[in-house]
């Protein structure tokens, strides 16, 4: 093998990741009516018409909402769902974790079909509370495992300590556990939010007219109107998952030099 | 003397069928220091966590002062602990984690700042305060540890194994500022490990555990001496064993089997069948003017290590197993193969009665 043979496929994988987007955010700027590639000028016009827009704005707004109602939601079943499993024995465990893991194997447009006829039955499609629902059992699996990863590292000697320091078990949960844990339970979090903001199947299937999030808008866009604003939604959104992805990297380098 | 915290017929099984901790009574005084002593797996960890009430006993009961401490769930116990692995707050510097305990115990906001700096003082760390836990030295974190598990005026201090981790120079150093901290604060004291010389140098008195049961309690000079039985004789220090018989009618004679008869001190001796244990500083080189009431062994020598004050020399009498450790003799006097004559006196050696 060529000794460059890793640094050529390295650059060759880079260009195909990147191309994309330097395709999309030059043509945020264009001035053309319709997508074309390379521009033949550059304006902030279809930035302006982003922010005017009530349609974008709204699919934006729903995007913000049920990514922060999905993170909590997955928050609230995934971290005592890991504290149960990590640390206590009890009938059904091995079943309960197949249960929790089983969203990660069903492909997701047979989630999402699924959760049509479901949500259909019950009135769930188009609303806020669905989405959040459907999208939480899918990042619930994902979350649990980093929960459960972090607290399995954790020293239990900590707690001990606190105990006989004299804090009782609700001031060491707050004052001593979740600090400790508090890396791994906000990388959980993180992803539960980019997930659910960037899901673009279950919203197509069961989103609706109400509670169109910024993918499936995207997608409806791309579809009737071929609009230049989706580039200026692409780039804004790959800008914010980029943010996202800094944010986490943070995280972990800040817990691996506590530890 | 009456005891300040009392272990009372303590019981621990975890399945309902072996006990961890098998009948275990102590009584301790107040401001003794006391090492609970044993290989791993011999319940004195186990019986730490029952007083500090991170596991309850199945049976047996634990008194401080005279109140019944299974009442109290651990943080409502007045006990410090300090861990082996230290378990300081990864995300506390020093000073907080030292202040933790009085924060949790409500104690008045101006006296925290002061109990705190002076804990620090004590152990030698005003400097580090600020420091976090990951960027101080194993010792300091264990200095910083002891603080934590001082700074509250603790009724009882654990300490479990807390010098494990650290390599030998530093395990000394510490061993001595641990007793000069308990010299200092008169505090009742437990000490859990394994090491022998731990054990010997710093306790009032030794509490050996073997399988989860209490075979000695004394102190560290009662348990060298006069160790209640063959187990305790090989777990602390270095022992030569012999088997062999005592008649009733002669209780200051010996029939070692396959040695022969020796003198020893007959007060108190057990009869029948019995252990000879005498430890090899107690054989010496014969001098030629030997007294006429020192029993002799001849020592084929098998191996020599030199310890600078000393030489230990490993070697066989009549076939069984000996080892004498030799001060001021001279290194190229002994080779492998040769032959030393040895002497003891009656009183060096100690009889355990055989089960």
């Amino acid at each position: 093998m060529p000794r460059h043979f890793p640094l050529v496929m390295a650059v060759i994988v880079a260009i195909f990741l990147l191309a994309p987007i330097a395709i999309i955010v030059p043509m945020s700027f264009s001035t053309a009516i319709s997508f074309e590639f390379p521009p033949p000028g550059y304006w902030l016009g279809y930035y302006a018409r982003y922010f005017h827009s009530a349609a974008w704005l709204n699919a934006t707004a729903n995007s913000f909402a049920i990514a922060f109602g999905s993170m909590n939601l997955t928050m609230l079943v995934a971290v005592p769902a890991a504290f149960g499993y990590v640390r206590y024995r009890f009938r059904g465990k091995s079943a309960m974790n197949l249960i929790v893991m089983l969203p990660l194997i069903v492909p997701g447009v047979v989630s999402a079909l699924g959760y049509y006829g479901l949500f259909a039955r019950m009135h769930l499609v188009g609303t806020h509370f669905g989405m959040i629902v459907a999208h939480s059992v899918l990042s619930i699996p994902v979350v649990f495992l980093v929960i459960a990863a972090s607290l399995k590292g954790f020293d239990r000697n900590l707690e001990r300590a606190a105990y006989s320091a004299g804090a009782g078990p609700l001031r060491t949960f707050l004052w001593v556990t979740l600090p400790v844990l508090r890396p791994g339970i906000l990388v959980g979090a993180l992803f539960a939010f980019l997930h659910s903001f960037n899901e673009a199947v279950v919203a197509i299937f069961i989103a609706g007219r109400d509670a169109v999030t910024l993918p499936k808008k995207m997608f409806e866009s791309i579809r009737l109107e071929s609009d230049p604003v989706l580039a200026v939604v692409s780039t804004l959104l790959t800008g914010a998952m980029l943010a996202g992805v800094l944010v986490s990297v943070f995280i972990r380098q800040r817990a691996a030099r506590a530890t | 003397m009456t005891g300040y915290l009392c272990l009372r017929n303590l019981v621990k099984s975890y399945d309902g069928k072996i006990n961890a901790v098998d009948d275990i009574s102590i009584d301790i005084a107040r401001g003794e220091f006391v090492t609970f002593l044993g290989p791993s797996g011999s319940g004195k960890t186990t019986t730490l966590s029952m007083i500090a009430g991170f596991e309850q006993p199945s049976s047996g009961a634990i008194e401080l002062g005279g109140r019944d401490l299974l009442l109290s769930k651990p943080y409502q116990r007045n006990i410090g602990m300090v861990f082996q692995n230290y378990a300081l707050f990864p995300h506390m510097s020093a000073l907080q984690n030292v202040i933790f305990p009085l924060k949790m115990r409500h104690f008045p906001g101006r006296e925290i700042g002061a109990r705190a700096d002076k804990m620090l003082a004590l152990v030698g760390l005003s400097a580090f305060a600020h420091r976090y836990p990951r960027e101080l030295s194993g010792g300091q974190q264990q200095r910083v540890a002891l603080a934590r598990g001082l700074v509250f005026n603790p009724d009882v201090l654990l300490l479990d194994e807390p010098l494990g981790a650290l390599d030998k120079n530093l395990r000394e150093q510490m061993q001595v500022e641990i007793k000069r901290i308990h010299r200092e604060l008169a505090i009742t004291t437990i000490y859990v490990t394994h090491d022998q010389t731990e054990a010997m140098t710093m306790s009032d008195r030794i509490v050996v555990f073997s399988s989860g049961r209490l075979v000695q309690i004394g102190t560290p000079l009662e348990v060298y001496d006069r160790p209640a039985s063959r187990f305790v004789a090989e777990f602390i220090g270095d022992s030569n064993i012999f088997a062999g018989t005592i008649d009733p009618s002669q209780p200051d004679i010996v029939d070692l089997a396959g040695v022969g008869q020796v003198r020893v001190a007959a007060a108190g001796a057990p009869h029948g069948a019995v252990d000879l244990m005498i430890r090899p500083e107690k054989l010496r080189a014969e001098a030629g003017d030997a007294a006429p009431d020192l029993n002799r062994f001849e020592m084929t020598i098998d191996d020599i290590i030199n310890y600078g004050d000393s030489i230990l020399v490993i070697g066989k009498t009549r076939g069984l197993p000996l080892r004498a450790r030799l001060f001021g003799a001279k290194a190229d006097t002994l080779s492998p193969g040769r032959v030393l004559r040895l002497t003891w006196a009656p009183a060096d050696a100690h009889i355990l009665a055989r089960r």
